[in-house]
């Protein structure tokens, strides 16, 4: 032995104690310099099986990604980003095996970094594969309002879109709806952004809301196909047939290969054409479509009974609806001849009220209709939605 | 005290005149006397073997990664024929490193820091300490089925030894040294300083002792303190979520703990069979069990099964989190079982607690995932078996229930399994005990020529104690405050040789019927016995107390009063020297 500490004496205690201090601190730089340097090799090898494993989970080879981010993880197993990428690759592999691993690095980062917006985002993820509305809710929301690195308003714009077609998916139309209006009021004056939002509120089935954002659109620019394709569905949807007849026709222009604006086009022109309750057609135009929507009706229940093998004459059938129509068909039809009489104000009414029983009830029994019963159907479905 | 320090001596006096410029030092030494007294020093030294050991254990688990990745690279990614051919080249080094430049290392570190405190007086090579880090970094580093704790462990007892020696301390103090640094660097390798500090209470120490516990929990402490320092705060898992609902779960648990303690018995039966047959072997064939130990290891995980290489602490996350379908599980179980023993019985140095848990973690796996399978309203996750699973194999393996409770619990950071962990580790102990009589520690001891003392033996050894030798309470007891010739007329139909004498207001003496008499026939018979008894203290006993404490008074007196302990005046009976043999010869 070349030195020797002194004996353990009180005397010696203080020198003791000063030579052991001197060592641990000796040492503990010698080993921090040793750590320093091992870590920062082993990042330097984690950073270039990162790259292999971003670049194989962006060309879909999961396992490979896998395998490359653990790799990474053993060289720099405190590395978030890399926690972060498993989780990711783990999420996306389509093993639900692996989803309580993916969470679980996710909610070790998420305890260290609560307010990270993409450790977040990643969590409502593994929580929308899970299906789990409130968990996915609840993360979203954190993604939305956490810290973003990059593009916060961009990225809290794509988090919510992401929330209302999850939501849209597992049938929660409310929720997807209360979630749009707050996307309405965060968006930016760009047409695509606008577009989006608004093919989302036709999911969600707020038809004023898609047509308030495919009218932004329009103003961006006003011969943008898909908006005015999704102007005259959302028209459509809510009864505004003239409305939409429009908006579908200036479609069709546009985009003539459309072939839903040109169905739906066609609809509406019929039903435009179908109904007596337009306030500017004069009375014998009004009267002459009662008689045709009458006729047309008694047509439909004819079909109808010969599709489903009843007859219509009195007899052992009595009891089936379609027979029961026809019987008050029956009776209402000397009813025509007093449509001209002034004094009959409520005749056009009753009369129309027997054809939209009619066209109801053979839809629910024969399927939709098309052409002009499809048309007296949803005059019939609006009267109904405009009387509550 | 026979210490040094604690005898009080003071510093040689000066032969100079005192002077004022003499008096500042003197009074300065007096004080340091005062405040560096042995024991002191011995619990701030215990912070610096904490310190070092902490040290020399980061630098031992840089080594260890850095020979992982540089012989075998990131594991999931390696391929090919590095997989065998590592370790059976690591093996043959190490074996000749083992044989010609560090022979102490071989064997469990934890049996040679017991021998160590038992045996060679607290002294470990500090060459054992050099030795253990080399080889077992290229051991671990290479693949072979082996743990770091135990090495961690000796490195640290070596570190502290050689720093007691060093510092010359007494030694009844250096054989306490191994033991606080063999806590120290298991504290720091399992990032768990609860679990070092019980560990090396059951399975080092061999027992309770009040006066080396305060330096073992320093030492674990610093050590983990300087880890945390350098190599973060990071689990060694990453813990799922953990339930215990229903008290009927436990006999999952239980059932848990059933496999766990026979899986205990195969793998510590394994060990125990193969080591010494091993060791019989020529010399030559030593140069190459290391080596094909390595080959065996690497060609299982060639063919499919790289988990089992090195610790496993990677493979116990993944099955925590549901990566491994049971089968898997299982197999991964018992091809641990086969590789660990072979590495360990090849004299690759290594520890065995990191296979435990990566054993335990696997069975606990599988049972957990039958059990889901044929009983699907079990809400504990398989997760939680895992976890169970590990602390089962340690109680069974290791034999140290506490410590594998403790161990559990500091791992999880979770309270709510505690019942589940105790109900499975106390299947797998009962199992375990019940059909491997010596626990392996023991048993590897035993292989190798010693004896070494074990708390499981202590704890089954039927303890004496003073009521198994006590005499009922006699019919004379005289008083103090009695005339000598009121006593005297008292005993003299009295067969015994000697009386009990009750003092005012407390206490005992003791009188023989000879000295009675003859103060009798001196006329003392008006005098009050207390006044003319020898002024000396009889010690009382309790009835509770060890046998062994009555030794050191049975020579000095007759008879020694057993009082209660709420009440030192209530006689519960009296032991003699006769007594006393008598129940140790019986």
């Amino acid at each position: 032995m070349l030195w020797r500490l002194p004996k353990l004496v009180p005397r010696s205690a203080p020198v003791i104690l000063l030579v052991l201090t001197l060592a641990a601190a000796t040492g503990f730089a010698g080993v921090n310099h040793l750590v320093t340097r091992f870590t920062a090799n082993q990042q330097a090898r984690g950073r270039k099986l990162d790259v292999q494993g971003l670049s194989a989970a962006s060309a879909g080879r999961y396992e490979d990604a896998i395998s490359a981010f653990r790799a990474a993880l053993t060289c720099d197993p405190a590395n978030s980003q890399y926690q972060l990428s498993l989780a990711r690759a783990l999420r996306d592999s389509n093993d639900p095996r692996r989803l309580d691993e993916a969470e679980s690095y996710l909610v070790a980062l998420w305890q260290r970094t609560p307010q990270d917006a993409a450790v977040n985002l990643a969590l409502a993820r593994v929580a929308a594969h899970r299906g789990s509305v409130e968990d996915a809710t609840r993360y979203y929301h954190n993604a939305m309002y956490g810290v973003w690195n990059s593009d916060p308003d961009g990225n809290r714009r794509r988090a919510r879109i992401e929330l209302i077609q999850f939501l849209l998916k597992k049938d929660a139309p409310e929720r997807a709806e209360s979630e749009l209006m707050a996307l309405a009021t965060s968006l930016p004056p760009d047409a695509d952004e606008h577009l989006q939002a608004a093919q989302l509120f036709l999911q969600a089935g707020d038809n004023s809301g898609a047509l308030g954002q495919y009218e932004e659109v329009l103003r961006f620019d006003p011969v943008n196909a898909t908006a005015l394709a999704g102007a005259g569905e959302a028209n459509y949807r809510s009864g505004n047939y003239a409305t939409a007849e429009r908006y579908l026709r200036a479609s069709v222009n546009v985009d003539p290969q459309d072939a839903n604006s040109r169905q739906l086009l066609a609809s509406s022109e019929e039903i435009l054409r179908a109904s007596p309750f337009h306030s500017h057609i004069s009375d014998a135009e009004r009267n002459r479509r009662i008689t045709a929507a009458f006729a047309q009706a008694e047509q439909r229940l004819k079909v109808c009974a010969q599709q489903k093998g009843i007859s219509l004459t009195p007899g052992p059938n009595a009891a089936s609806p379609l027979t029961t129509l026809q019987s008050l068909w029956t009776v209402t039809k000397p009813d025509l001849e007093r449509l001209r009489s002034p004094a009959e104000t409520a005749l056009p009414d009753t009369i129309m009220d027997v054809v939209f029983q009619i066209e109801q009830q053979t839809a629910a029994i024969c399927g939709p209709p098309q052409g002009t019963d499809l048309a007296l159907l949803l005059i019939s479905q609006k009267r109904e939605a405009a009387a509550q | 005290m026979s210490s040094p320090v604690s005898t009080g001596s003071s510093p040689a006096p000066s032969p100079q005149p005192i002077t004022a410029r003499t008096q500042i030092p003197s009074r300065l030494f007096s004080t340091l006397e005062g405040v560096f007294n042995e024991e002191v020093f011995f619990l701030i030294l215990s912070v610096f073997i904490g310190i070092f050991s902490g040290l020399a254990v980061v630098c031992f688990r840089l080594a260890i990664d850095w020979m992982h990745l540089s012989l075998l690279g990131p594991l999931p990614q390696t391929h090919g024929w590095r997989l065998f051919a590592v370790p059976a080249l690591a093996g043959l080094v190490v074996a000749v490193l083992v044989i010609h430049v560090f022979p102490g290392i071989r064997g469990s570190g934890v049996n040679q820091t017991k021998a160590a405190l038992y045996i060679f007086n607290g002294v470990i090579p500090f060459r054992t300490a050099v030795g253990k880090f080399l080889c077992a970094a290229l051991a671990i580093g290479s693949g072979q089925s082996l743990g770091p704790e135990d090495p961690s462990l000796q490195i640290g007892a070596s570190i502290a030894s050689a720093l007691g020696r060093q510092l010359q301390i007494s030694r009844e103090k250096l054989r306490l040294m191994a033991p606080v640094g063999a806590a120290a660097g298991l504290a720091a390798a399992f990032n768990a300083p609860i679990s070092a500090v019980l560990f090396v209470i059951e399975e080092v120490i061999g027992r309770w002792s009040a006066g080396i516990l305060g330096s073992v929990v320093l030492s674990a402490v610093s050590s983990v303190v300087i880890v945390r320092w350098f190599l973060g705060s990071e689990p060694l898992f990453r813990i799922p979520v953990t339930t215990f609902k229903r008290p009927t779960e436990l006999v999952a648990y239980a059932v848990l703990g059933i496999v766990g303690g026979l899986a205990s018995v195969v793998f510590a039966k394994s060990i125990g069979y193969l080591h010494p047959r091993l060791n019989a072997l020529p010399r030559w064939t030593q140069y190459l069990q290391p080596s094909l130990a390595g080959l065996f290891v690497g060609l299982i995980a060639f063919l499919g099964a790289p988990q089992i290489m090195g610790a496993g602490y990677d493979s116990m996350d993944q099955a925590m989190h549901g990566q491994y379908a049971w089968k898997i599980l299982a197999i991964l179980a018992i091809l641990k079982i086969l590789a660990t023993t072979l590495s360990f019985v090849s004299g690759s140095p290594g520890g065995m607690f990191a296979p435990t848990l990566f054993i335990g973690a696997m069975l606990g796996g599988a049972v957990g995932d039958r059990m889901h399978h044929f009983f699907p309203h079990l809400t504990g996750s398989t997760g939680t078996y895992v976890l169970v699973g590990m602390g089962v194999l340690f109680a069974g393996f290791l034999r140290v229930p506490m410590t594998s409770v403790f161990m559990v619990l500091e791992v999880s950071g979770n309270y709510e399994i505690i019942v589940p962990v105790i109900v499975a580790n106390t299947f797998s102990y009962l199992i375990s005990r019940s059909l491997q009589h010596v626990p392996i520690f023991d048993l590897l001891t035993r292989q190798d020529g010693l004896i070494l003392p074990s708390l499981e033996e202590n704890r089954e050894e039927t303890i004496l104690r003073v009521e198994d030798a006590m005499l009922a309470v006699p019919s004379t007891i005289l008083s103090a405050q009695d005339y000598v010739d009121a006593n005297y007329h008292r005993v003299e139909d009295s067969t015994d040789a000697a009386f009990l004498v009750r003092l005012h207001p407390s206490g005992w003496n003791v009188i023989s019927r000879e000295q009675l008499q003859r103060l009798f026939k001196e006329g003392k018979g008006e005098l009050m016995l207390g006044s003319v008894l020898p002024k000396q203290f009889l010690p009382s006993l309790y009835p509770d107390l060890p046998l062994d404490s009555a030794l050191r008074y049975v020579n000095n007196y007759p008879l020694i009063p057993v009082v209660n302990r709420a009440d030192s005046r209530r006689l519960e009976g009296m032991i003699s020297r006769e007594s006393v043999f008598n129940k140790y010869g019986s």
